[in-house]
């Protein structure tokens, strides 16, 4: 009785935790003994995996992913979505092919793999193997920890999309038999426990317990190990090495393995790498002392395992990680493990780039970004940049990436624009002064293009791989960018520290994001998330007219029937228009300021006038357009909405402002011609070099 | 003197070739104009007028880039027009630009150089088609069968290593190398038509062969000489056209008069090129065929042909006839 209160008790625990928690609640702990043959590019495996059920009900079957059988064959869910191509890269389908085979599966004597079946819960794909359901032969009680011994067999797939190998380069994600989540009720806001444990898609792979991971991997000695956590044991027998390495805290364990690899080690030390102006701009928006901001910093250690032709970008990479170490430590929380290993794939395993797992991710290299003048896109740095910060946003804040992938993707991709913007300003740049920031080109995407799904969708479910990149990546970060504009920086960037804080070890939910946002009261922000994360609201604000007339006074009939300011004779000639070069005043202006799409949100019109004034008023965007009639000494030379750009989602900023006729300012248009006549010189002329 | 220096004082004393060169640079991208200017015409009419006139905005060039779509594609097809109506013009022109240069005149150009073009367009048409065909030809033999052999055996390299090192530098330096010598052979081809040495394009090629014969290198480095006084021009004049960045009306037409200097220097380059590759060819020719000075002090009536047509019964291949005639014609 009193072990199943005390298990009850623990259950209750696991869900739902009413404020944030000092550390993760520990669900699995897996120790993995892996054998690797790189020459068959075979794994033998056997892991104990110990899983205690976290609800108050009985749980009677377990599901794992095994996520290599997407590389089974041409069946597989992932290879029907991806058609066989991801990120530019294709699917060997010669020999390219992978799977993983649980052989054995043991709980309390008993096997279980006989009684094993594959279930497709997200397309009912009969052909799929990702998803692994092993009935027990009596269930798991709430709070039970139940120890199951596997044995697996694997085939390494050729990479073309996160995992594989490529030569003698190894990546190894979601590569072991891994339990799915079993979600008690208030989990994630869900109202019923139950098992969230979905095929391995082209679009989405992350989603797990917590837990501690200790993984012995043995491989020939000549290889170089890059891995997730920090490397505890290493024996060396019969030319092959077996290494150990431990990382608590944590869901997901990755590792790489490369001969060539080139290891750069550094260390993160707060003292020297968090930018003190940084710390000056955090504690004045967040309004905490520096102190206490920096106060959970700790000195973390750098590995960077560099392909040996990339070796000119090891200061970049490095550079770019201290960056992202210091301003997540700032803004969002400081980073809690002590080691981040950063994987560098070769040119041609780049399937495997731009990869998030925890405490480890794959960036991006290309030898020819460090060439002049190319060596000012600092896309490397970028990737870098995104790839670590992924490790808070689908890592410390282990969110469902299969159910909400903006989650993971949006809420990163706005970080890294603001971390890349920050430091580089326009990352794309060729020539100097002449390029793009992160920001606008995420804008760009969002806002300009039209798609047919909401932001929160699941990621197999979008229209397409198009739609599907749109929502999870430039749409949210740019609505999460707009969030910020109509909150202010610093109701914004405390909101979003707090949800941060709330939800570290934590799985929040969209909700638990929104919630947040919704906190300061702001209406329309309140209006703006059903609109965009439950809809596909848009919005454009446009001047509609802007005219200006000389106000002559008044013409036509008195009340006596009495001309005014005009001939009445028939045959006259009429009153002279005014000259408008000699009117000296005043003026009459009409402007009409228009708002479509069903997105309301304020925006600030000022009106410019030859003299140089400007009257500024602010439209809460209410109703569909606005007009100003203005009297003035002098004539409106220019209309303009939102000239401070805040309206992000804005879909055509193009018609923003209009000038009236009475405008005498230098054309942007004629500069235009010149430079396109010039360029299109420029190109002719190159082939006076051929011809 | 040498034929660089030869060519530095043609490249000065001809500018009147030069400006016929440019005015065809000019003409062809004005083809491009209209379409251009319907284009950047919403630069003055939205709300990036003020910032583009300062300089760059990368948000409005974004923005503009993801909703003009239409425009662009037209602007692109202009562009791609003008391209075509440049290289013909090219080809056109350059066999009158030859004969002119051969003939030393200075002034008037204009017409001698279209007439003669017109003379010789068919023939350096088809010239120029064997350019492009043996180019792709020895490209495809030269460059392409061994990067696609070295790229198979190489499959399982690391990239970057030294198999994919010597595939980037053969596929770069090999490429270079069939283009100048393709292009040198035929530079020399439309001397030769230029010179009658030849009255076709095939015979043309065969005299561009005896000329090249023995001395591939010193052509190939007037090319290189030229190519990099052209780069360095070019270089110079796109990087201080965009410093300029011009924010006035005024300023924007000092702009397009900078730049149009700039596009003059470069067809001043190339007809210092063709002036060092006709000096540097005018000495592979036969001992007894040497050309006549081309400075003479000799007038030219716009009636006259620069040379009148090598007699039928000349050979066209051996060249001696035809610079008789041509030396002949220099002091008519």
């Amino acid at each position: 009785m009193r072990r199943s209160l005390s298990a009850a008790a623990l259950a209750l625990a696991l869900a739902v935790p009413a404020a944030a928690l000092e550390a993760p609640r520990k669900i699995v702990d897996y120790d993995i003994r892996v054998s690797l043959d790189p020459g068959t590019k075979l794994v033998e495996g056997e892991e104990t995996l110990k899983w205690t059920n976290p609800s108050d009900v009985p749980v009677g079957e377990l599901r794992f992913h095994l996520y290599w059988n997407a590389f089974r064959n041409d069946r597989s869910t992932f290879l029907r979505e991806s058609g066989g191509q991801l990120w530019g890269g294709k699917a060997d389908t010669g020999k390219g092919w992978g799977y993983t085979d649980v052989t054995s599966m043991k709980w309390e004597g008993a096997e279980l793999v006989k009684g094993a079946r594959f279930e497709s819960p997200d397309d009912g794909n009969p052909d799929d193997r990702t998803v692994l359901v092993v009935p027990l032969p009596r269930p798991v009680a709430p709070g039970e920890t139940a120890a199951l011994a596997i044995v697996w067999k694997a085939k390494v797939p050729r990479v073309y999309a996160r995992a594989g190998y490529v030569r003698d380069f190894f990546f190894f994600g979601q590569w072991f038999p891994k339990i799915g989540v079993y979600e008690p009720t208030g989990r994630r806001r869900r109202t019923d426990s139950g098992w969230n444990c979905h095929q391995y898609h082209a679009t989405s792979e992350f989603y797990a317990d917590w837990g501690d991971y200790r993984v012995t991997i043995t491989l020939p000695e000549k290889f170089v190990v890059a891995s997730a956590g920090a490397l505890v044991a290493e024996t060396k027998a019969s030319g092959r090495k077996t290494l150990t390495f431990e990382q608590k805290a944590i869901h997901d364990f990755a590792f790489s393995a490369d001969p060539r690899y080139v290891v750069v080690e550094d260390v993160f030390d707060p003292a020297k790498d968090v930018p003190k102006d940084e710390i000056a701009r955090a504690s004045k928006t967040l309004g905490r002392s520096g102190a206490d901001l920096v106060a959970g910093f700790h000195k973390v250690a750098i590995r960077l395992y560099l392909q040996p032709d990339h070796r000119a970008f090891d200061r970049r990479h490095i550079e770019a990680q201290k960056w992202a170490l210091a301003w997540t430590g700032l803004w969002a929380f400081p980073y809690p493990y002590a080691q981040i290993s950063i994987v560098d794939p070769p040119e041609d395993g780049m399937g495997a780039a731009g990869m998030e797992y925890q405490t480890i991710y794959t960036t991006f290299t290309k030898t020819y970004l460090s060439h002049w003048p190319l060596d000012r896109l600092y896309v490397p740095e970028m990737v870098t940049i995104h790839e670590f910060t992924h490790g808070y946003w689908y890592g410390l804040l282990a969110s469902n990436e299969f159910e909400e992938s903006w989650m993971d993707e949006g809420i990163n991709t706005f970080t890294e624009f603001v971390m890349v913007d920050r430091k580089y300003g326009p990352f794309l740049e060729v020539p100097p002064g002449i390029g793009f920031t992160d920001e606008e080109v995420n804008r760009a995407e969002a806002a300009l293009t039209q798609d047919h799904d909401p932001i929160l969708s699941s990621a197999w479910k979008y229209a397409g791989e198009g739609s599907y990149g749109r929502n999870s990546y430039p749409q949210p970060c740019t609505t999460i960018q707009q969030i910020r504009n109509l909150l202010g920086e610093e109701t914004f960037w405390r909101v979003f520290r707090g949800y941060a804080e709330r939800w570290r070890f934590d799985h929040p939910t969209s909700e638990d994001f929104l919630d947040a946002m919704r906190t300061p009261g702001n209406p329309y922000v309140a209006a703006l998330i059903p609109k965009t994360w439950y809809g596909r609201g848009w919005v454009d604000f446009t001047i509609l007219d802007a005219r200006t007339v000389p106000d002559d006074g008044f013409t036509g009939f008195d009340d006596a029937e009495k001309p005014v300011n005009f001939d009445p004779d028939p045959k006259g000639k009429g009153k002279e228009p005014p000259d408008e070069k000699r009117h000296k005043g005043p003026w009459q202006s009409l402007v009409v300021v228009g708002r479509d799409g069903d997105i309301e949100m304020p925006a600030n019109v000022v009106l410019t006038f030859k003299d140089g004034q400007k009257v500024e008023r602010m439209w809460d965007g209410v109703g569909g357009w606005i007009k100003y009639h203005v009297t003035s000494t002098s004539p409106l030379v220019k209309a303009e909405v939102d000239p401070e750009r805040r309206a992000v989602l804005d879909r055509n900023p193009w018609n923003n402002a209009r000038y009236t006729k009475r405008y005498e300012g230098p054309s942007a248009a004629a500069k235009g011609r010149i430079y396109a006549l010039h360029l299109v010189e420029i190109l002719l002329s190159t082939l006076w070099g051929i011809l | 003197m040498s034929a660089f220096l030869s060519g530095i004082g043609a490249a000065l004393r001809h500018r009147r070739l030069a400006a016929i060169l440019w005015l065809s640079l000019l003409f062809s991208a004005l083809v491009a104009w209209f379409p251009i200017k319907a284009l950047v015409a919403a630069f003055d009419e939205g709300a990036f007028r003020e910032t583009l006139v300062k300089g760059w905005d990368g948000w409005a060039l974004l923005s503009f880039w993801e909703s003009r779509g239409v425009e662009i594609r037209i602007a692109a097809a202009a562009v791609a027009g003008a391209l075509l109506v440049f290289a013909l013009l090219q080809i056109f022109l350059t066999g009158g630009v030859l004969r002119v240069l051969v003939a030393g005149r200075r002034r008037p150009v204009f017409r001698p150089v279209v007439a003669e073009s017109a003379g010789l367009f068919k023939a350096n048409l088809w010239a120029a088609a064997r350019f492009t065909l043996s180019s792709l030809f020895w490209l495809g033999l030269l460059v392409v069968l061994p990067c696609a052999g070295l790229h198979r055996l190489a499959k399982d390299a690391p990239p970057h290593g030294t198999a994919a090192t010597l595939l980037f530098w053969w596929a770069l330096l090999g490429g270079l190398l069939v283009l100048f010598n393709t292009g040198l052979r035929f530079d020399l081809a439309r001397i030769a038509l230029a010179r009658e040495d030849a009255r076709d394009a095939r015979g043309a090629y065969r005299v561009a062969r005896q000329r090249i014969s023995g001395r591939r290198a010193s052509g190939i480095g007037i090319i290189l000489f030229w190519l990099a006084v052209f780069l360095g021009v070019q270089a110079l004049f796109t990087s201080a056209g965009l410093r300029m960045n011009p924010r006035t009306n005024g300023a924007v037409t000092g702009l397009f008069l900078f730049r149009q200097i700039g596009f003059f220097l470069l067809a001043m380059a190339r007809v210092g090129f063709f002036a060092s590759l006709l000096a540097w060819e005018e000495r592979r020719r036969p001992a007894h065929s040497v050309i006549g000075s081309a400075s003479g002090g000799t007038t030219w009536n716009v009636s006259d042909p620069i040379s009148a047509r090598a007699p039928a019964s000349a050979s066209p291949e051996t060249g001696s006839s035809v610079m008789t005639n041509g030396s002949a014609l220099l002091s008519s």
